[in-house]
């Protein structure tokens, strides 16, 4: 989640696609565990990890 | 004065205690409660006394009331409303008894919905006749009832009838013309309060036990006039106060909660005998302690009761906060591995491991002999002698479990067991806004001396008195308390339209029911009537409770009126909200006929020579003990002992703390100071 | 661990929120506050973390550590006071709902924040375009009411007067926001002094300590139940048939129970797409039905705290009826959508856990909100309040009739109260034979509220669901009756949906509807599904029913094989 420059209101929201929770700009520590896959940036490899494995095991029940 | 019995029906014991006020003597015994048939108990320990026909007054604690609710033991109720809702016992209030329990089955009302009946007619939140009743309506259901042939009384309940009573008022006459013997209670008469829920509920209560309890009560009167005591027995009510046999059967509902609110009025008593006059007492007992306060001399009244989670009996009742902890108390391990007491009790049978009864389980009692509290050889008087082997035997095998040394382990099973109590401490001192700081703790019941020294440390109140023979403390309560009526009404007006004359009507009526129900109980002398209101901000659901000393609304005294609201909701919530509107919602009276009091025999004035029986060891938080011994019966008025101590007598037994004091006052109580 | 130490600061502190609890009933203005107890009192750590809860209402019990901690994430520490307060509702940062007010007061000790106090209400009326804040209709946030992100309501024990002339501005019913407010903040204040007093009594570091070990141990506990659940993936779904706006779309609640060892992680990937309606839940929301779900399961003894919702993971996938984007709506999400996420992961562990779920409830509070202006005084009132539902029925018992959906645990208000305020004669309240669903064990029954309108006018406003897809039965059992909002207008002789009578999309779902002196109106609530082949019921259980109405005997014969003796 971002801020305007001034701090007044927020510019744009920005969530992991996995879990979901809200990703802020400015949380240093948050921000170290960041991944990116697939051109999305997610709040963490877990996330990553999962998405992956939920997509895989679904494909495969369909099938 | 006259010489006074009063009888507390326990469940395990049936106490006994009279007042002599030509010698100034105080006796009390007890026996063995017979739950079969509680008035043979009574009437077994009466035997003891060879003088009954000197006795001119009988005050009986009976739990017939509370009894016959709890075991759904009362009569079959048809319910009469309004057409549209004879649904109001069954949908209750919505909200279910915990959060996340989905095993709850939902509380049965008194009543089944087939005997749930309905007949058109409406009054609406102003007081206008939005439908007339429906006379003819009332004569079918009437004729339904008697076809039925089961009913055995009915209860009335329409909306709004505390506005208006007309047509409770004009039900009940019908159904009176067609069946004259059926009792039939109207909500006007039990409980002439907004909410409907809560008024039917009350109401309902009010029929179910009118049968049983007034076949009791004859049954019980009989029994008595054989004695010589007839025309003599009260019984006591859920305000603490006493009442007539006939004016209780009338409206059993008053004796809903009775058993508890002896100790309750002994220590509104030893308030007035002492002058301290914000007390809190705990009633200890085996399964179960009561809490409950006296604030500025007088005891609470609430009408927050429910007799089960979800069915609310909304009468005045003293205020009293139960919690399931008490002397048998059993210790167990949870599946996070932390120790836990209660709220499992082992009663009196078989009771904790030292009774020797073959109980197994460890219990506060045990972990207070392991700890050097209680001594075994000097349980009920050296009645029973407790085996102290088996206690640490017990204990032991909780505190293998937990990795700690025996005593360490009792030592910390008392301290769980004395923070449950804290709860219920809490419950009626600050969640009611009142600083604990500013309270005396009584000590109740058998086990309550052994308590109190830890629950002083604990809660922060800085002064403990534990009275003479702490296990009647109840009964003594009972010859203590005068007659008392309760009158309340919802009489809604806000501060923008107020109609003062209104007002000093619905008051007026109040105080001449209440003072005219004592009258018809024999009380004519030595009323005394205390008038109050409560209020809150327009648009609050909650209100505040004001003494009301003026004899009529004008403009002075409404202003008044005004003005403590403010004050008054400042000092409970720390806010207040000058300007708003202020509206009244409940007019209360309470009528008391206040009767002379026993002087209290006193104590001989100590010589100074005051000298412990024995010592032993006992424990105290971190370590041992040497505590001296005294017999209670040896202190005299005046006299100082500093803890660690332990003063035994007959029936219990009081623990005083290193750091603690004791001052024996004037009348024998133990006065507990830090 | 001090066992005895964490068993007294423990119990101490539930008290203390339940203190904190007994000051907002007595001071609120709204009757959903004070009679249907809608709100939750808590304390928290340094970190947000929720260390201590009193049983108020479960939907903020579930939702507390999120809200706080989102806020912590936005306001730097050390720019929180002694004596501040911060007042925030957003739903988009931690928020269940717009109506849903959070206050929170840093405790400080020896200069040093060692806490929080919180309080969470839901405030009636909070602007928007429908007065009581449902508005069925709603398309953005915009239209839902005032939106406050983290602010200072109190700073350094004053009030921020700036932000209370701007909040009370914006809504219809100023006086009983102000009242409504001012008891939230009494609520934390207690809460605050009676903390302080805490650590003067036990000292920083040994409270912190203990602290610590509470939560770790309730994590403990939490883990030992859940580890005692066979391990798999659980799935359900279910659906809410409407979103106000476009009429005929069913939106799917989907989820994935994964019990792995001592967690569980419930994946609602497969819910349908954020609703164009306000029907969208929050994280906030999915997060808490979650933690509700669980507490269901397990056992409820486990001191309430983070430390037990640690097992417990969230993954609700962004722009979804399960976690709603700015600015699309949610009002509806915290009280409708929200009890069936619970509904449908309880439905989910109905193989693995037969005995501690059950069918489904009627799952909405009703939300039949209105406004007007009070013909004696001329000021304006507004009203939120809810009625309860039948439950589902269980593998044990019948479900219970007429208790409040699982997400909140609050009271319906007196018909005396509601006529006192409000300008309605209510006709009846009525339980509805057969709404209860067929079943071994039957489902509990739903009710019918009727009123008479004797206003000039009142503005009226819903947010419900389950008029076309009815509660679902489990293991055999049949569903549950469909609830319903009828009108019947002055003059007229027919009950008409609202989709009849005023045009709307949605019979459950609209806004500002007219309704006239004369005029009627019914609200029907759905009773629970049936648990269990009605085939097996137990033949006097039957013959019970009948008597007592809960069934008809046409009913009983058709379900149940009933004949009359």
């Amino acid at each position: 989640m971002k801020f305007s420059a001034n701090g007044y209101y927020i510019e744009s929201y920005q969530k992991c696609p996995n879990c979901g929770i809200l990703m802020y700009a400015n949380a240093e520590e948050d921000k170290a565990k960041r991944v990116e896959h697939n051109g999305e940036i997610y709040c963490s490899q877990r996330c990553v990890d999962w998405s992956i494995d939920r997509d895989a095991r679904r494909a495969k029940a369909e099938a | 004065m006259r010489k006074t019995i009063g009888i507390d029906i326990g469940g395990t014991f049936t106490d006994f205690v009279t007042y002599d006020p030509e010698t100034n003597k105080i006796d009390n015994w007890k026996n063995l409660t017979t739950p079969s048939e509680p008035i043979k108990g009574v009437m077994q320990g009466l035997e003891r006394m060879d003088d009954l026909e000197s006795v001119d007054k009988a005050r009986l604690g009976t739990t017939i009331a509370t009894n016959a609710l709890l075991t759904r033991r009362g009569a079959k109720v048809a319910y009469v409303t309004n057409t549209g809702f004879r649904d109001i016992p069954f949908i209750q209030r919505g909200n279910r008894k915990a959060h996340y329990d989905i095993t709850w089955i939902k509380t049965r009302p008194f009543v089944d919905r087939a005997n749930c009946l309905e007949v058109d007619g409406r009054i609406t939140a102003m007081g206008d006749e939005h439908a007339p009743l429906d006379e003819s309506a009332v004569r079918d259901l009437a004729a339904k009832i008697k076809a039925d042939g089961t009913i055995e009384a009915v209860a009335i309940c329409t909306l709004f009838s505390y506005v208006d009573p007309k047509h409770e008022r004009r039900i009940r006459e019908i159904l009176l013309e067609e069946l004259p013997d059926m009792p039939i209670s109207i909500s006007y008469d039990v409980l002439p309060k907004w909410k409907e829920y809560d008024r039917a509920s009350t109401t309902i209560a009010d029929a179910y036990l009118k049968p049983v309890v007034a076949d009791n009560f004859r049954r019980m009167q009989a029994r008595f006039e054989e004695t010589g005591l007839g025309k003599k027995v009260g019984v006591i009510k859920s305000n603490g106060g006493e009442a007539t046999l006939d004016n209780a059967a009338d409206s059993p509902v008053q004796m809903a909660l009775s058993g508890p609110t002896g100790a309750v009025v002994a220590t509104r008593v030893m308030s007035e005998l002492t002058g301290i006059k914000n007390l809190v007492v705990f009633d200890m007992g085996g399964t179960s302690t009561d809490c409950s306060t006296v604030v500025g001399g007088k005891e609470l009244v609430t009408t927050d009761f429910e007799i089960e989670w979800g069915i609310p009996i909304q009468i005045p009742m003293v205020d009293i906060n139960t919690i399931g902890a008490g002397g048998g108390s059993i210790a167990w391990i949870d599946k996070g591995g932390m120790l836990r007491m209660g709220p499992q009790s082992a009663s009196a049978d078989p009771g904790p491991a030292c009774y020797g009864r073959g109980g197994q389980d460890a219990t506060v009692t045990d972990a207070n002999v392991v700890l050097g509290r209680i001594s075994p050889d000097n349980f009920l008087g050296g009645e029973m002698k407790l085996d102290s082997d088996a206690s640490h035997e017990a204990v032991g095998r909780i505190a293998e479990q937990l990795g700690m040394e025996v005593d360490e382990c009792a030592y910390a099973m008392v301290q769980i067991a004395n923070n449950n109590m804290l709860g219920a401490l809490r419950a009626v001192l600050l969640q009611r806004g009142l600083d604990p700081r500013d309270f005396t703790l009584v000590a109740s019941g058998g086990a309550g001396p052994v308590h109190i020294c830890d629950l002083m440390d604990i809660s922060g109140i800085p002064q403990g008195l534990v009275p003479n023979f702490p296990g009647q403390f109840s009964a003594f309560g009972f010859i203590m308390t005068d007659a008392r009526v309760d009158r309340h009404r919802t009489v809604q007006q806000s501060s923008k339209f107020f109609d003062g004359d209104r007002a000093t009507e619905a008051m007026k009526d109040l105080v001449r029911d209440a003072v005219k129900e004592l009258n018809d109980q024999g009380y004519t002398d030595g009323i005394e009537v205390t008038r109050s209101i409560e209020a809150r901000y327009l648009g609050q659901n909650h209100e505040l409770e004001l003494t009301f000393s003026g004899e009529e609304f004008n403009e002075e005294t409404i202003a008044g009126l005004w003005d403590k609201f403010h004050e008054e909701h400042n000092a409970r919530h720390g806010f207040a909200i000058p300007g708003e509107t202020i509206e009244t919602v409940n007019f209360k009276v309470v009528a008391v006929a206040v009767g002379d009091k026993p002087q209290m025999p006193e104590l001989p004035k100590t010589d100074g020579k005051l000298a412990a029986k024995t010592k032993r060891q006992v424990r105290f938080k971190d370590s041992w003990h040497e505590a001296a011994v005294y017999d209670r019966s040896d202190l005299r008025q005046g006299d100082k002992i500093e803890g660690p101590a332990l003063i035994e007598e007959s029936a219990s037994v009081t623990i005083l703390q290193p750091g603690q004091s004791i001052s024996v006052d004037r009348i024998g109580n133990l006065i507990i100071s830090v | 661990m001090d066992f005895v130490t964490m068993n007294i600061l423990d119990s101490a502190m539930v008290s203390i929120c339940r203190e904190m609890g007994i000051t907002l009933m007595k001071t609120s203005y709204s009757t959903i506050f004070n009679e249907a107890l809608d709100f939750t009192c808590g304390l928290a750590d340094m970190n947000g973390e929720m260390i201590a809860v009193a049983d108020y209402c479960p939907a903020q019990i579930g939702g507390m550590p999120l809200l706080v901690q989102s806020c912590l994430k936005e306001i730097p520490i050390d720019e929180i006071e002694e004596g501040d307060i911060i007042l925030h509702n957003d739903p988009y940062r931690g928020g269940l709902h717009t109506p849903e007010h959070t206050f929170f007061k840093p405790i400080f000790v020896e200069g040093e924040i060692m806490g929080f106090a919180v309080a969470i209400g839901h405030i009636a009326e909070v602007g928007g375009m429908a007065p009581g804040g449902f508005c069925g209709e709603a398309t953005e946030i915009f239209h839902e009411g005032v939106r406050i992100p983290p602010v200072k309501i109190v700073k350094r024990g004053e009030d921020n007067v700036e932000v209370w002339k701007l909040l009370l501005a914006n809504v219809r019913t100023p006086r009983v926001n102000y009242g409504d407010l001012k008891a939230l903040i009494a609520a934390v204040d207690l809460g605050e002094k009676q903390m302080r007093g805490i650590f003067a009594k036990y000292g920083k570091a040994k409270v912190k300590e203990t602290v610590a070990d509470l939560l770790l141990y309730s994590e403990k506990r939490m883990r030992a139940e859940l580890e005692a659940i066979p391990d798999g993936i659980y799935s359900h779904e279910d659906f809410v048939e409407s979103d106000g706006v476009e009429s005929d779309k069913h939106h799917r609640i989907y989820v994935d129970v994964h019990k792995q060892g001592g967690s569980i992680i419930m994946d609602y990937h497969g819910s349908s797409p954020q609703a164009a309606g306000p029907i969208n839940a929050t994280l906030g929301v999915a997060t808490s039905a979650a933690y509700n779900a669980v507490l269901h399961m397990t056992d409820p003894t486990i001191p309430r705290n983070s430390g037990c919702f640690r097992p417990i993971e969230v993954m609700a996938p962004p722009t979804s009826l399960v976690n709603v984007d700015f600015p699309a709506p949610e009002v509806g999400g915290n009280t409708e959508t929200h009890p069936r996420i619970v509904g449908t992961i309880l439905g989910a562990m109905a193989e693995a856990l037969p005995d501690r779920v059950m069918a489904a409830e009627g799952g909405t509070h009703c939300n039949f909100v209105f406004g007007g202006v009070d013909a004696d005084t001329k000021e304006y009132f507004a009203c939120y309040d809810l009625e309860a539902v039948g439950w589902g029925g269980r593998s044990f018992a019948d479900g219970n009739s007429a208790v409040d959906s699982i997400n909140g645990n609050c009271r319906i208000t007196p018909v005396e109260v509601y006529e006192t305020r409000f300008p309605w004669i209510v006709e009846s309240l009525a339980l509805d034979t057969d709404s209860g669903g067929a079943g071994k064990h039957r489902g509990g029954l739903g009710y019918t509220k009727q009123m008479l309108c004797v206003n000039d006018e009142i503005i009226c406003s819903q947010m419900t669901d389950r008029h076309l897809l009815a509660p679902w039965g489990l293991n055999g059992g049949q569903e549950g009756g469909c609830g319903a909002t009828l009108v019947m207008k002055d003059g007229e002789e027919e009950w008409k949906t609202m989709r009849e009578a005023y045009g709307k999309a949605s019979t459950s779902r609209f806004n500002n509807v007219s309704i006239r002196r004369g005029d009627r109106v019914q609200l029907r609530m759905p009773g629970g599904g049936g648990y269990g082949d009605p085939a097996e019921r137990d033949a006097d259980a039957v013959i019970s029913d009948v008597k007592d109405g809960y069934i008809s005997k046409e009913a009983a014969a058709k379900y149940y094989n009933y004949k009359e003796a």
